[in-house]
């Protein structure tokens, strides 16, 4: 499982003449530092997918990059299974996966080298790797393009590569940033399966969403983030009952 | 660290446009500025030699001999004009190519009329050869009329050659062939060198950093299980050796390429020159790009991962070519040496210390000041590059 506990992130503003009216009136603009994340606290058990709601500049993309130790926390803390990401994040990104819908590839290797390339970085042997491509090449069928260069792929074929890379290591959380964002309906029919897959496996998958529709498909539990603080947390039941059944409804009450 | 350099290059390799840049075009780049000098310089002054030239004379009753001389000749056409005619305006309107105006006086006898004044008019302006092409019909009287005077006054060879040039000075130069042709090739070369380490090493940088940053991929390889330490280095490494493999290419090219045309066209004293450079002073040529390649890779590394896009990366190096252009100018100021501070002044030390490798008096005691205050600044620059690499407010600008 992956337990965060009073999450806080800050950045130094530059140059404040620069920021926008809005980002002014912002409450976490305080001084020369912006609080982007305040307050964050959820938790999500094995085989649980979470849908991390927001809307647009809450923090969850902060949030989110500081549970794949991408960014740094100021203040609170991290868990996946026990070992503290904080204190050792070279041990930690080898528990992550983590995509998100702007995740790129490398464009003159091959979709073979992009996912060999991050596992050997996961430090995956060979022989290790042969086996695993092979069951993702099946999982996600990706046999016919899996040797061709990736800067010719359509959308498609871009994120089955992505998703693939994500879980080379067999990770024991994967995180997704709006891994939908952009993708057309074929393509993010191809990450609600593998959300779907992760789920079977036990495997906590947290994600961030602007389609509903996405969350009542697949969550178990939901998280909103507004103003760097998370509003609501509880399982997707509760949360619908927010606003008598509507998901819609249900999410404008939470951030109330 | 390794890993990251081995996927970098590879990349690299499948680069079409990085590839021209590095190799193809160091290696066409001189073929095709030598022999294309050589052609279009063989094609102007053939051109200027046969061109049929149109001309005016004044006075030509004076000197009917070289008068007739240009009449005869097919590669001039007379025009009649007027003595008072403006000659300026005749060229520039096109209707001749040159005005002569002979001596208002029967000039054979020289010992009578004294030293003739012939004026030519042209438009010296552009490449041509109307000057030669007179001077060598002028000449050939000027000697017959200079024979005859030394007839007349019974002038012997030897007193001829005394009285025409009555004290001779020559100048004897102690330097060797190598070291006045060092002076202005090695001078030269490190801007050439420079140039294109830094220009080899600019096409991978852009896409190293800023492209990953463009395509997606740098928060997916900054979340991998491997130090950031690693993944600069990896990235150093790559560049680096982009920059002293174009730098390498282009001076096997400019060597081979010299030879093979030196060797066309009997140019015996370029293969003479390059023979006499030892095979110790081209490695230490070599040796000492490498903390200068280090330097460049250090900067343009730590300027591709602050900038946001591949094109913000570019309007960021494109500059920087001044910067590295500074040095090596400095270098060729006369009066700048490789002594004192000038062997502690990064880049211009390495420019001074090429040129004399190339002269062949290098003194090799001032290798440890050029050495030590270079790896020194490509190491600081490499631990900035270390230390920015680790900083959020560059990675997710």
């Amino acid at each position: 499982m992956i337990e965060i506990v009073g999450l806080g992130k800050k950045f130094s503003v530059e140059n404040p003449k620069k920021l926008s009216e809005q980002e002014r009136k912002d409450p976490r603009l305080k001084g020369r530092f912006f609080h982007s994340v305040v307050d964050v606290s959820f938790a999500c058990q094995p085989g649980q997918v979470l849908g991390l709601l927001g809307p647009n500049g809450a923090g969850k993309t902060t949030t989110l990059r500081m549970l794949s130790t991408a960014l740094k926390p100021d203040t609170g803390s991290v868990h996946i299974n026990g070992t503290d990401v904080l204190q050792n994040p070279i041990v930690a990104r080898k528990k992550i996966g983590f995509l998100s819908g702007s995740t790129g590839l490398y464009g003159r290797l091959t979709g073979r080298e992009n996912i060999e390339y991050f596992a050997k970085l996961h430090g995956i042997s060979q022989a290790q790797f042969v086996a695993r491509i092979d069951e993702l090449a099946d999982l996600l069928d990706m046999h016919t393009f899996l040797d061709r260069r990736s800067e010719n792929f359509s959308t498609g074929m871009k994120q089955k590569i992505a998703i693939a890379r994500a879980v080379v290591h067999q990770p024991e959380v994967v995180i997704l940033d709006e891994p939908t964002t952009g993708l057309d309906i074929m393509a993010t029919q191809t990450v609600l399966s593998f959300i779907r897959g992760l789920k079977k496996q036990g495997i906590p998958v947290i994600f961030s969403t602007h389609h509903l529709d996405e969350v009542s498909e697949l969550c178990d539990c939901v998280t909103v983030i507004d103003q760097g603080v998370s509003k609501f947390n509880g399982s997707l039941s509760d949360f619908s009952q927010l606003a008598d059944g509507s998901l819609h409804q249900a999410f404008l009450a939470s951030i109330k | 660290m390794w890993l990251v350099f081995s996927k970098e290059i590879k990349e690299l390799l499948r680069d079409r446009k990085t590839l021209f840049f590095m190799i193809a075009l160091p290696i066409l780049v001189f073929p095709l500025i030598f022999g294309g000098m050589a052609y279009f310089t063989t094609q102007a002054f053939a051109k200027a030699e046969n061109k049929v030239l149109k001309y005016g004379v004044v006075n030509s009753q004076y000197s009917a001999q070289i008068s007739a001389e240009f009449s005869a000749s097919e590669l001039f056409e007379q025009v009649n004009i007027d003595a008072n005619d403006d000659y300026a305006e005749l060229i520039k309107n096109d209707r001749v190519d040159f005005v002569i105006v002979l001596p208002d006086n029967d000039g054979a006898d020289i010992l009578t009329s004294g030293q003739l004044a012939i004026n030519l008019y042209l438009n010296d302006a552009g490449l041509n050869l109307i000057y030669n092409r007179v001077n060598s019909i002028i000449e050939k009287y000027a000697i017959q009329y200079q024979q005859a005077a030394f007839a007349h006054l019974n002038v012997s060879p030897d007193q001829q050659v005394a009285l025409l040039k009555p004290i001779v000075l020559s100048k004897v130069s102690t330097a060797d062939q190598r070291e006045s042709w060092g002076e202005k090739i090695g001078g030269m070369l490190p801007y050439l060198l420079f140039i294109l380490c830094f220009q080899g090493a600019m096409f991978p940088a852009t896409d190293i950093a800023a492209g990953e940053k463009e395509r997606g991929t740098l928060e997916t390889l900054l979340i991998s299980p491997i130090d950031r330490t690693k993944i600069v280095l990896g990235k150093f490494l790559t560049i680096a050796c982009a920059g002293a493999t174009t730098a390498l290419i282009t001076v096997l090219s400019m060597a081979i390429w010299g030879l093979v045309l030196s060797r066309g066209f009997a140019m015996q004293f370029v293969a003479d020159f390059m023979s006499q450079i030892g095979v110790l002073d081209f490695v230490l040529m070599f040796l000492m790009l490498i903390p200068l390649v280090a330097i460049f890779a250090s900067v343009l590394l730590s300027i591709s991962i602050y900038a946001r896009s591949f094109k913000e990366a570019q309007s960021y190096m494109g500059p920087l070519v001044i910067m590295v252009i500074i040095p090596v100018m400095v270098a060729l100021l006369p009066g700048v040496e490789l002594k004192g501070g000038w062997a502690w002044v990064p880049l211009t030390n390495v420019a001074l210390a090429m040129k004399e490798l190339v002269k062949g008096t290098m003194d090799y005691f001032q290798l440890i000041a050029i050495f030590g205050s270079t790896a020194l600044i490509a190491l600081l620059l490499l631990g900035f590059c270390v230390y920015w690499f680790k900083q959020e407010k560059v990675l997710f600008r």
